[in-house]
Parts: C-alpha cells; sequence; structure tokens
C-alpha cells in the first residue's frame, strides 16, 4: 500500500508596495492610507491530504486597529525639558535672513526720521523693497490668526464608544459582539477556517461578515503570519472525540478608511478598557500582541 | 619550608584579628603573600633580560593596507526575496520638518538594531525646494508666499523576515510624527542609478560610438 503522503500548503511571498501619509486633522480626522499590492503572488494552496485530522477546530480572528492621528499629550518633565531645550537653541542660534532685514530696515527708518538725514548718503541700494519686512510679519500674523485648529480633544466624541474618531491620540481596537456556543461574548471579529483557504483569507471574511458591516471596513492586513493564539478547551461535558476545543488564531490589520460604518455592536476600544469587556483568560492572550505605545 | 612558614604566619595573623572567636578554625586570608608583588602587570625596563616578553604582533606577516575602493560606485547587490524574507527593502521617510524625518529615520535605524534586522545602507536623497505662489488679490501677478523644503531619508534592509514583518511596520506605523511621510518600496537598479548626477559628455560621447 502506498504510503500516504502529506504536502503542506505552499505560500509564495507577498511583495507589497506601500505608502503611508498623515494628513491635517482637520477635514478627515484620520490618517489616509493606501496599499498596491504590485504583485501579489496567487496562493497556491494544495490540497492537504492528512490522514490524522486533528480534533481542534480553527477559527481565525482579527484584530483590527485604528492608529493614533495625533500624537500624545506630553508628560510634564518632557514639556518642561522641551521648552528648556527650545529657549537654549533660541539663545545659541544665529539671526535668520529675515529677521536681518528686519533690524535693517528699523535702523534705516530711525536714520530717516533724524534731523541730518541725507537721502544721498543712503548708499548704493537703489530699490527700496515696496514691502517691509515688518509689514510682511504683521500680514503673516493676521493670517495665522484666521487660521482655525481642529480641536485634539472633543469630549462628547471621546465618549462614545462606537464612534472611531474617539481618542485621537490613542490606537483604537475593534471589539465585536459575536455568539460563541451559547452565549455572547465581546471578542475580536472572528469566524470559522474553512477546507481550502488560508488562515488569513478566513480572517478577512470575519471582518466582511460582521454584522454592522454593510459597506465593508478598508483594511489593510500586515502579513500572512498570525500575531497571537487563544486555545479553549471545551468543558467535558461537551467535549466529543473530534472536538476537543477551539483555537483562535489573530492576525493584525490596519484602518486604512477615514469614515467606517457604525453600529451599536462594534466598540472600538482603548487598551486599557478592553479588560472590561473581555473575558480574563481571553484578554491575557490578546494583551501579549496588542501594542499600546 | 615556606608553606609551612606561611600557615603559622597566617594562623597568627588570624588570631590577632579575630580573638572572640576562638573556635574557629584558622582559615588562609585571600591577602596576597608579601613578596608576590603583580610583576605580571609591571612592564619590565630595557635592561631587563625579561624586556620585551609577550610581543608577538611583530611575527605575523604584514598585512596590506586596504585598498580604498570609491565607495558607492559599485551598488551593493539586491537581495531576492525569498518564502520567508523580503528582499531589499527601501524604507523612505520624507517631509517638510527637517529634525522631525532625520529623527524619524535615524529612529527607525535603531529600531532595527534592536530587532536584529540588517541596514544594508541609510542616506539622504537631495532636498526638494517648492515654490507656493499665491495670485495677488489685485491684478494678475503671482508672488511666492512661501517656499517649502522636502528632505528625504531612506533607511535600505536588506532582509526582513515575515514574521517580523507586521510587529515592525506596527510600531512604525504608530511612531509616525505627524507631517512625515512614510512609504515602503522594494530597491530597484533604477532607483540607484537615479542619484547618480548626468554625465552630458559621456552620454554624447556613447551616442556618436552608436551612431
Amino acid at each position: 500500500m502506498a504510503a500516504p503522503c502529506r504536502r503542506m500548503a505552499n505560500r509564495s511571498l507577498l511583495q507589497f508596495f506601500s505608502h503611508f501619509s498623515r494628513t491635517a486633522v482637520r477635514n478627515t480626522g484620520f490618517r489616509e492610507f493606501s496599499s498596491n499590492s504590485v504583485c501579489r503572488a496567487s496562493l497556491q494552496t494544495k490540497t492537504v491530504t492528512e490522514t490524522a485530522t486533528s480534533p481542534w477546530t480553527l477559527v481565525a480572528a482579527v484584530c483590527l486597529q485604528r492608529l493614533p492621528v495625533i500624537s500624545a499629550d506630553l508628560h510634564p518633565l518632557e514639556q518642561e525639558f522641551k521648552e528648556m531645550m527650545l529657549q537654549m537653541e533660541l539663545e545659541r542660534s544665529l539671526v535668520s535672513d529675515h529677521e536681518l532685514r528686519v533690524l535693517e530696515e528699523s535702523e534705516r527708518m530711525s536714520r530717516k526720521k533724524a534731523d541730518d538725514y541725507d537721502s544721498d548718503e543712503e548708499g548704493s541700494q537703489g530699490n527700496q523693497e515696496i514691502m517691509l519686512a515688518q509689514d510682511m510679519e504683521d500680514a503673516w500674523e493676521q493670517k495665522l490668526k484666521n487660521f482655525q485648529l481642529a480641536p485634539r480633544v472633543t469630549a462628547d466624541i471621546d465618549k462614545d464608544l462606537t464612534s472611531a474618531q474617539r481618542c485621537l491620540a490613542d490606537s483604537l481596537f475593534l471589539l465585536a459582539e459575536q455568539q460563541v456556543g451559547r452565549e455572547k461574548l465581546w471578542l475580536l471579529p472572528q469566524t470559522q477556517w474553512q477546507e481550502g483557504e488560508t488562515l488569513r483569507q478566513t480572517a478577512e471574511r470575519a471582518l466582511a461578515s460582521l454584522p454592522g458591516n454593510t459597506a465593508g471596513f478598508k483594511a489593510t492586513f500586515l502579513g500572512n503570519a498570525p500575531c497571537g493564539v487563544y486555545k479553549y478547551k471545551l468543558p467535558k461535558a461537551v467535549r466529543t472525540e473530534s472536538t476537543v476545543g477551539t483555537k483562535v488564531f489573530f492576525f493584525k490589520a490596519i484602518l486604512s478608511d477615514s469614515a467606517p460604518p457604525t453600529s451599536p455592536s462594534l466598540l472600538w476600544l482603548k487598551k486599557n478598557e478592553l479588560q472590561k469587556y473581555l473575558k480574563p483568560a481571553y484578554s491575557m492572550k490578546v494583551d501579549r500582541f496588542i501594542i499600546n505605545m | 619550608m615556606y608553606p609551612v612558614l606561611r600557615k603559622v604566619s597566617i594562623t597568627q595573623q588570624a588570631f590577632v584579628l579575630n580573638p572572640a572567636l576562638t573556635v574557629c578554625r584558622a582559615r588562609p586570608s585571600v591577602q596576597h603573600p608579601v613578596w608576590c608583588t603583580d610583576s605580571v602587570n609591571e612592564r619590565q625596563y630595557r635592561s631587563m633580560p625579561t624586556h620585551g616578553i609577550g610581543r608577538w604582533k611583530y611575527l605575523l606577516p604584514k598585512r596590506q593596507s586596504k585598498e580604498k575602493k570609491k565607495k558607492g560606485r559599485q551598488m551593493r547587490p539586491i537581495v531576492a526575496a525569498t518564502d520567508t524574507a523580503y528582499g531589499t527593502l527601501n524604507v523612505m521617510v520624507s517631509g517638510y520638518d527637517m529634525t522631525l524625518v532625520e529623527h524619524y529615520s535615524q529612529y527607525i535605524h535603531n529600531l532595527c538594531h534592536r530587532l536584529g534586522i540588517k541596514v544594508s545602507e541609510s542616506y539622504a536623497l537631495p532636498t526638494k525646494s517648492t515654490e507656493v505662489m499665491l495670485m495677488q488679490e489685485v491684478g494678475t501677478k503671482m508672488y511666492v508666499d512661501a517656499v517649502l523644503k522636502t528632505h528625504e531619508r531612506i533607511v535600505q534592509l536588506s532582509s526582513l523576515n515575515t514574521t517580523l514583518c507586521p510587529v515592525f511596520m506596527e510600531v512604525l506605523l504608530k511612531t509616525q510624527p505627524e507631517g512625515v511621510q512614510l512609504s515602503v518600496n522594494e530597491h530597484t537598479e533604477d532607483q540607484f542609478k537615479a542619484r547618480f548626477k548626468a554625465r552630458p559628455e559621456l552620454e554624447g560621447l556613447i551616442a556618436q560610438i552608436n551612431h
């Protein structure tokens, strides 16, 4: 009898060409993010012929993050240090061209106002500038006053947990309320793995099949490798021969949409708020790969 | 002879130092014996017969000084991508504020050292100046409103593990400062050639030869 052969699913490398940019907070309130895969190699999934099927059900989950839009507020110590450094740099710096011009022109004005002013002695500068440097400075000041900055922190949006525009200085993670077994739990969106697809495709499917997701989240997955795993053994009463429990593989993705669809069953939470909604064992595993800077 | 003497002297010392501990056995202390100076570290004077003992570099064959090639003329070979690692990647950081751009590129470089990613090169592209011209309110003439300078820095990574890539990218994205654009592409020979100045005489001669 021929020995059973097992072939691993062969995945060629994904070569990506990404462009990330931070735009002004004003209009979008979000970071633009675009990625075009130049040659996304087709994933060759060969059929895996295994004799022994594992007793674990495989599930892929997606950890969708909204990156921070503005930089975090400075610690008071950092603020003091920054001010000190600015002061030091100002004291050590040389006078710039514009400042030299201002000084020259103020000198010239004071000489003009003196009684013994002789315009012939003024020197070889034939053409007097139309716009004095001081006038230019005043015009710039006016422009600055007219410019409206968007607020960094809006208290009411911050309290709304379903909005993706809250807490612009932190990174937010998407949590969905899903039915697992008999109860409804808050967890990172997940679906079960099906034959013939890669785990990353399962994670993409999980994101697309979210209930509040009519338009679809535009997300970019960072790589094919999962970032974390959570093992869940079913209670002994429910365990059978073929199912001992579930293994959940987490994939990281970045939200590239500025206005994602909102729904009451989807929450955007910071890392410290996640603990209130996740089960302790689950949250322990999830905390390991969630980076909070 | 000597060992016996030593033991005696030390036990005497022990008794002197610890009069209270009569029961304890006299342990030889860690002090060096008096007559043994640390002559290992002292250099011998030139008249001493042992002068120069320990020299060995003069025995090695003479090495030619490295011929300095003009760095940068030859391109470093582009690493091809394999199944588990990306090839030569260029992480380009660009922006208007030079301090932010430089500090961010230095941060990326240090992060690569920390994570064990090999950095093959780290260079800057020439600064591009953009003049912002505004139409005058009265009339059709345009006047220069501002001059914006775009600075670009490139950190070239020779090989990046696919397992490390998501972590690396996430850290980069989370620490990206405001006003700085980040872009990751593959390194091509054209990008390398674009850094050199055009040589019109050479191109003219080549065109003449080809004619």
